[in-house]
């Protein structure tokens, strides 16, 4: 080992926001990074102005145009009270955007702090911290979301505290097993040797470089979190009518799915980029944050 | 071995206890009074006062949960109040039903995703690579109920050639299997886009290593390399993923079985919870819940037989 290779070892990385900001600016070209990052943007936009661009007021009913065909009046049809599909599913991104990004927001927090003080702690708080989220594990995620919607009732908070819930264990789980592989390092050796504290090095040095790969599973976790949005509405046990989400607008459409199918099929199609938007993301994070974990797939894909 | 197996079973055994507390607790999520909420605005104060003291909401949170416990150990979860029927009878009757979903998806999905996971490995990079990864993108990007509405208007009304109803009062096991095939495949279709996704991974970090290489130089036979070396080696992350789909899929079976009206665990949940019966529903998680961790459990011990370097960890 050379004198130049010991220095590198134990030189603290670069923050990760620093190297976002490169990979970001170097890797917009991996395809998947750029259509996933392409695609949230598109939704973004709709979901902002969705009240604008939408053609008609998506609550205002008509009884007199129920069940339209798709017309240049209306691009989607109408429902079976005369509201306008297309702008129903307009404004319904507003609402499987804000369940993605709440559950994000809330499990990646407290995941990312409950599996570092795991990881970082190690001994008993470890091993009790792995016993729960083993337990919680247990529970299919979108099974225990239902229970705790249905205890809790069925609203827009509800549904983002259940799913939340139910994926900060997987946060934590993978964040604790990140952490363990950053505790040897050198760096942190040294941090503590020029007596910085426990919680200091947790703060500054811990978490930050083991945050790539949790942010990889934060972002897939928003995927999964819409889709299970989506389920909910559609049992109607999610965000309740009339406000227009892609889950409830299937479910209204589910009993004309013969005469009307479009009702049904176009707000699956939104799921669906949605979805793809957030696993393509993934991906491409995957690749250009974490080269650790940087596998053959996706690459491949597009 | 034997100690393997013990520490599989000493480790079930808290994961179960675990999720008797966790159910315990879903039921504490209840805002206000638990009895209120599940006879209703208009019950009565004795029939109140009987469903308090049944559920022991007149004890101290520790005396509560200790009941709950000792009555779970005996097989009691509680009556449902719909029917008036012990949940666990409920469960156990409904359970026939979705564990026939179950298996015959999780075998729709072994069947379909393996194979095309293999063969996009292999073929990395080609046309058929791509497409079968497009595929597997739809399929896990698309909801699976969605799937299922899909089907239904492709294949019962538009082809004809499976029933629009998940189930049948005829007791024929062959009309049983053909009311049964559409919900199974689009299950299965579902999760074989995962197995797809993660075998295609794992073979191709397999096919990469020197082993591979060596074997290949030293003129072993292509098909021999991929079936006999990647695919053993691969299959540890394989059978992972299978154990987490088959959680899934119980988890999901509730949305298939509102699409294609199925009878099973997920509408007898669904109908529990409209009706606000909440010991059922609670008996309906912890079933689940404790059937997604014996078949962890069973995988457990398969890795150990697979990899016997997973004994000694």
């Amino acid at each position: 080992m050379s004198a130049d290779d010991r220095a590198s070892d134990l030189a603290v990385p670069p923050t990760p926001w620093r190297q976002l900001a490169e990979t970001l600016r170097d890797h917009l070209r991996h395809p998947g990074l750029a259509i996933g990052t392409g695609l949230l943007a598109l939704l973004l936009l709709v979901a902002l102005f969705a009240p604008w661009i939408a053609p008609y007021p998506p609550l205002k009913t008509n009884m007199s145009n129920t069940l339209a065909p798709m017309s240049s009046a209306h691009w989607l049809g109408t429902d079976q009270f005369g509201r306008d599909v297309l702008s129903r599913i307009l404004l319904g991104t507003q609402v499987s955007l804000q369940v993605a990004f709440a559950v994000v927001a809330l499990s990646l927090t407290a995941g990312t702090l409950i599996g570092a003080i795991a990881g970082f702690a190690g001994g008993w708080i470890e091993r009790i911290t792995l016993v729960i989220i083993d337990i919680l594990l247990a529970f299919p995620g979108f099974l225990f979301a239902l229970a705790l919607v249905a205890a809790r009732g069925s609203s827009l908070e509800s549904v983002i505290i259940a799913v939340a819930i139910a994926f900060t264990p997987r946060v934590a789980a993978v964040m604790r097993s990140v952490v363990l592989t950053i505790k040897p390092r050198p760096f942190i050796e040294s941090s503590r040797a020029i007596g910085m504290s426990e919680w200091r090095v947790l703060w500054r040095h811990v978490i930050p470089n083991a945050l790539p790969p949790v942010i990889v599973v934060a972002t897939v976790s928003a995927a999964t979190a819409i889709l299970a949005e989506a389920g909910l509405s559609f049992l109607g046990l999610g965000v309740q009518p009339p406000t227009p989400t892609w889950g409830n607008i299937i479910a209204d459409g589910n009993s004309l799915i013969t005469t009307n199918p479009w009702i049904s099929l176009s707000a699956g199609f939104c799921i669906a980029i949605a979805v793809i938007a957030f696993n393509l993301l993934g991906d491409g994070l995957r690749d250009t944050l974490d080269p650790q974990m940087k596998r053959q797939t996706g690459r491949g894909l597009l | 071995m034997l100690g393997y197996l013990g520490r599989c079973l000493a480790h079930l055994m808290v994961t179960v206890a675990g999720i008797v507390t966790v159910a315990f607790f879903l039921m504490r999520a209840i805002p206000g009074d638990p009895a209120q909420y599940m006879l209703g605005d208009y019950a009565t104060q004795e029939s109140l006062a009987a469903l308090r003291a049944q559920l022991g909401l007149d004890r101290s949170l520790v005396e509560q949960y200790l009941l709950f416990v000792a009555r779970a150990v005996q097989g009691d979860l509680g009556t449902s109040v719909a029917t008036g029927q012990a949940a666990l009878t409920e469960i156990i009757d409904s359970l026939p039903a979705s564990l026939a979903l179950a298996f015959s998806g999780l075998f729709v999905a072994v069947a379909l995703g393996v194979p095309s996971g293999i063969a996009a490995a292999v073929r990395q990079g080609t046309w058929l690579d791509v497409a079968i990864m497009l595929v597997a993108l739809g399929g896990i990007s698309f909801p699976v109920f969605w799937l299922g509405l899909a089907a239904i208007l492709l294949f019962s009304h538009k082809l004809g050639i499976f029933p629009a109803l998940g189930s049948s009062s005829d007791a024929g096991w062959l009309t049983s299997l053909h009311h049964l095939a559409l919900p199974a495949l689009v299950l299965g279709f579902s999760v074989a886009a995962y197995i797809a996704r993660l075998t295609r991974s794992a073979m191709l970090e397999v096919l990469n290593q020197d082993y591979v290489r060596v074997a290949r130089a030293m003129g072993i036979p292509d098909r021999r390399v991929v079936y006999r070396l990647a695919l053993r080696n691969a299959l540890v992350p394989i059978l992972a993923v299978i154990g987490v789909t088959f959680a899934w899929s119980l988890g999901n079976a509730i949305l298939i079985e509102a699409v294609f009206s199925r009878p099973g665990v997920g509408s007898t949940m669904l109908k529990a919870i409209l009706a606000r019966d909440y010991q059922l529903v609670q008996a309906g998680v912890l079933a689940l819940a404790t059937g997604v961790v014996l078949t962890n459990t069973l995988l457990d011990i398969l890795y150990g037989v697979i990899d016997p370097r997973l004994r000694a960890a």
